[in-house]
């Protein structure tokens, strides 16, 4: 006799299922495909951000910088598409680039010089909030052209906008890097066991390096894809999300101490919390409620992953690090 | 202190206890019981269930039914380690839970440390003395204010010891406590077992070496697959038994390893006077194609260091090493692209990827393989994972179970599986059956001999004397970073490399 534990993506699914039917019998609204392409629409810039953004996460580590980086990144675009005439394409290709070498110095710090990811990418997201003030001269820009950078976030496809196809791209991208990949593995093992990892010919270090500067390119990409959408760029533009990220990963069942994780988890955990807030609007719950209900929920999902918590019979409590044999 | 000694006067007693983690059941209505003041081992197969007993005593983990009655008083159905340790449950696990950057003072008063008169403020001095007194109470090699980090395996568990005794322990539960520990450790804690029972303290020991089962146990009892096969009086019983009644049927120690004629094979690695400042000194050896070269000594007499600085995970200082004839630098890449494997001696912290499955845990170093192109081959990877399961019969033989949930010595062959499914030319083994049960050290020594018999290198490490000498062709004894005295072409016997790993060359230089 066997049974396997169930994959926290499907408990999620499950739980999400769970919710949609709640709602919309709660709600009459909420089952109509304009409320449903909100939601979406809402997670997608958290989906963008996920996909990379669980890298170092799953090495152990974790990525504050991604909110200020988006913000930064948006105005880099602008600057090189408005002011310096630089052709959109190249612009965007220039500006992930970027995105990309910011996350690759994170990860050098990281990495080598051995300080705590927190630090450094908390020191990272300060900083580079101070250098989008100083680009941007702290005013909102706002970008009317040129149009085929406009309709990246604006315009739509077969009905549905063009972010979730972006975001579905990077998360089925990034799913593939994590589970099909030797790349993936290794990240995995240096999460789960460094020192295991190093003996088995893993170079820790460059996965890690590897691991921020992905954060950084998806970073990048948040931002393209956040300024196009707005059509406005400023420091603050997206400061925050990097919580609502975590929030996403740890719900989708990414450890916080490294070695396990899905990003199509943390896409399943950005839709549920879209859900439950949009839920709360639509019961007309008031605003200054929504953050209880939301921390609550992070909280729920991180000691039923972690197996602090468990429910008898639905094997949710299941843990392989903690209960190993002591 | 009275203590009662009669027969029946149970100090714990379960009846059905029954445990499943996530759907096999692990423990099958286990009636077990431990008398007062006795030393009970507890043995059993690789993933009998023996470590998940003693989770249950101990309050590490939850059973599903059955009753648990301690001095007495009926347990509940969900209790902590907390409240197992008021009632004087004590236990030494195999990671050992003490503080890294405490003395030794500190770790066994932690939570309870003497205070300056009422204040809460914490009276270090008198804590010491306390700690002190303790130590000498039972002559145990430590000092007080030693920092943990300072100590050796052995002493650690001696603190971990005197930690549950300032806890007015009564049951002392030990699980595979001699794994990590040299012959001398061994005696020690020996010694202190005893004293333990003089006390009226019960022990409970786990272990795989029959002869410790034999030397130190009052009663013994046997697990098989989760089931209560016996509990038996020692008076009563042969070890051979002992082993039947675990495994289901007796075995048969092969014969030794017949010394194959190295110099007839070409030489494979050949080291020259390396040296580490504050490791080893000027090593010098050949390994020839095929041959088993053991290296023996003491813990701490730098053949592990020898063997890490081979592999290429800590740098060499001088002296040169050559791999099938060209001048070689070892690093890790260079030693996984060429052939060589690593086996290292702590699981936990060096061997085991705990939150993956058994598949991701061989495929880590099978990468090359498994993806030449950077995309890895789902199905190769899956009969890589099949092929070290069967090889080292790994049990349940579930490639997608994780690795974190498996039972210790099924851990171990699972670090052994993912460099045993690599085409190898040299391997380094260090400490190969650390926690594996009798019958699969005996598949363990066959397939080390099938390598070799198939042209691979071995050097293995090993504090296990009969595995040297059942094993090895010729045996290197390291002291203190040296090599101390080689044998070769003569039998080998573990009291003659213990003299020798013990600085006694009188006898073993008469035979080379
Ligand atoms: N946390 C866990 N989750 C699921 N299964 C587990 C867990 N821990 C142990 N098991 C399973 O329970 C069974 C018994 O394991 P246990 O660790 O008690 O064995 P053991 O007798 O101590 O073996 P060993 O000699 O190898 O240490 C094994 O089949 C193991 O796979
Ligand atoms: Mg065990």
């Amino acid at each position: 006799m066997k049974r396997k534990s169930i994959p926290t993506e499907l408990k999620l699914a499950g739980v999400l299922a769970l919710l949609m039917a709640a709602l919309s019998i709660l709600s009459p609204r909420f089952l109509t495909l304009d409320n449903l392409t909100n939601v979406i629409w809402s997670v997608c810039l958290i989906g963008i951000l996920s996909s990379g953004a669980i890298y170092p996460r799953i090495t152990g580590g974790i990525d504050l910088s991604l909110g200020s980086m988006a913000a930064l990144m948006g105005i880099v675009a602008d600057l090189f598409m408005n002011k310096l005439g630089v052709h959109w394409i190249p612009s965007i290709l220039l500006t992930m680039a970027i995105g990309g070498s910011i996350g690759l110095f994170n990860g050098f710090i990281v990495a080598k010089i051995k300080v705590p990811a927190f630090v450094v990418t908390m020191a990272a997201k300060t900083y580079l909030y101070g250098v989008a003030l100083v680009v941007s001269q702290g005013a909102m820009l706002a970008i009317l052209k040129p149009q085929p950078f406009i309709a990246i976030g604006t315009g739509r496809f077969l009905g549905l906008p063009n972010p979730i196809y972006i975001m579905l791209v990077l998360v089925v991208a990034s799913q593939f890097l994590l589970k099909k990949t030797a790349f993936g593995r290794k990240v995995m093992a240096v999460g789960a066991n460094e020192v295991a990892a190093k003996l088995s010919g893993v170079d820790p270090d460059a996965i890690r390096l590897a691991s921020y500067a992905i954060s950084g390119v998806t970073s990048a990409i948040g931002g393209v894809v956040l300024a196009s959408l707005t059509q406005q760029v400023f420091a603050a533009a997206a400061s925050g999300i990097e919580l609502e990220v975590m929030t996403a990963l740890v719900i989708g069942g990414t450890s916080p101490v490294g070695g396990k994780g899905s990003i199509v988890g943390a896409l399943l955990g950005a839709i549920m919390v879209a859900f439950i807030i949009n839920g709360l609007n639509l019961l007309n719950i008031p605003a200054p409620f929504h953050p209880i209900v939301t921390g609550v929920v992070i909280l729920l999902a991180l000691l039923l992953n972690e197996g602090h918590l468990s429910i008898r019979g639905l094997g949710l409590g299941r843990s392989a690090g903690r209960q190993a044999s002591i | 202190m009275e203590t009662k000694h009669a027969n029946g006067d149970n100090l714990l007693t379960c009846k059905g206890v029954t445990k499943s983690y996530n759907g096999p059941i692990v423990l099958d209505n286990v009636d077990f019981s431990v008398r007062r003041g006795e030393v009970h081992a507890l043995v059993g197969e690789n993933g009998a269930g023996k470590s998940t007993l003693i989770k249950v005593v101990t309050g590490a983990t939850g059973r599903n039914s059955g009753t648990i009655t301690f001095d007495g008083e009926q347990m509940p159905l969900e209790f902590s380690r907390k409240d197992a340790q008021a009632r004087g449950i004590a236990c030494i696990f195999q990671e050992l839970s003490l503080i890294p950057g405490m003395t030794v003072a500190q770790n066994i008063f932690l939570a309870k440390e003497p205070t300056i008169g009422r204040t809460r403020i914490i009276d270090k001095k008198k804590m010491n003395h306390q700690a002190q007194a303790l130590i000498d109470k039972y002559k145990f090699p430590l000092k007080a204010e030693a920092a943990i980090d300072s100590i050796s395996i052995a002493q650690r568990q001696l603190v971990e010891i005197l930690k549950a005794l300032s806890d007015n322990a009564k049951l002392m539960i030990m699980d595979e406590p001699t794994s990590s520990l040299t012959k001398t450790e061994v005696e020690m804690l020996f010694e202190i077992i005893h004293t333990l029972r003089g006390e009226g303290i019960s022990v409970l020991y786990i272990s795989h070496r029959m002869e410790e089962v034999y030397a130190l146990s009052d009663r013994v009892t046997v697990l098989r697959d989760g089931k209560l096969v016996s509990i038996l009086n020692k008076d009563m019983i042969s070890p051979a038994e002992i082993i039947r009644l675990m495994i289901g049927h007796s075995i048969s120690e092969k014969a030794v390893h017949h010394r194959l004629e190295s110099k007839r094979s070409p030489v494979v690695l050949e080291v020259e006077n390396i040296t580490t400042v504050g490791k080893f000194e000027n090593i010098s050896f050949s390994l020839h194609k095929g041959e088993i070269l053991g290296l023996g000594g003491l813990v701490g007499s730098g053949r592990t260091e020898v063997v890490r600085a081979l592999y290429g995970i800590d740098p060499i200082d001088s002296g040169s090493v050559k791999f099938l004839g060209t001048p070689y630098v070892p690093s890790v890449k260079a030693s996984i692209a060429a052939g060589i494997g690593f086996i290292p001696e702590e699981r936990r912290l060096q061997g085991i990827l705990a939150t993956q499955t058994i598949t991701s845990n061989i495929g880590i170093a099978n990468l090359d393989v498994l993806a030449p192109k950077g995309v890895v081959s789902i199905r190769k990877e899956l009969e890589r994972a099949q092929k070290g399961i069967s090889l080292l019969n790994v049990k349940p033989p579930d490639p997608s179970h994780l690795v974190g949930n498996l039972s210790g010595g099924n851990q171990q062959k699972v670090v052994l599986a993912k460099w045993l499914v690599r085409d190898l030319k040299l391997v380094f083994i260090d400490e190969p059956t650390v926690g594996i049960d009798i019958g699969a050290k005996e598949e363990i020594y066959e397939h080390i001999r099938k390598l070799s018999a198939e042209g691979v290198s071995i050097l293995l490490v090993s504090s296990d004397l009969p595995e040297l000498t059942r094993l090895a062709d010729r045996v290197l004894v390291l002291r203190k970073g040296r090599i101390f005295h080689e044998f070769k072409d003569c039998v080998l016997t573990g009291e003659k490399i213990l003299r020798a790993a013990s600085g006694i060359i009188e006898e073993a230089a008469d035979e080379a």
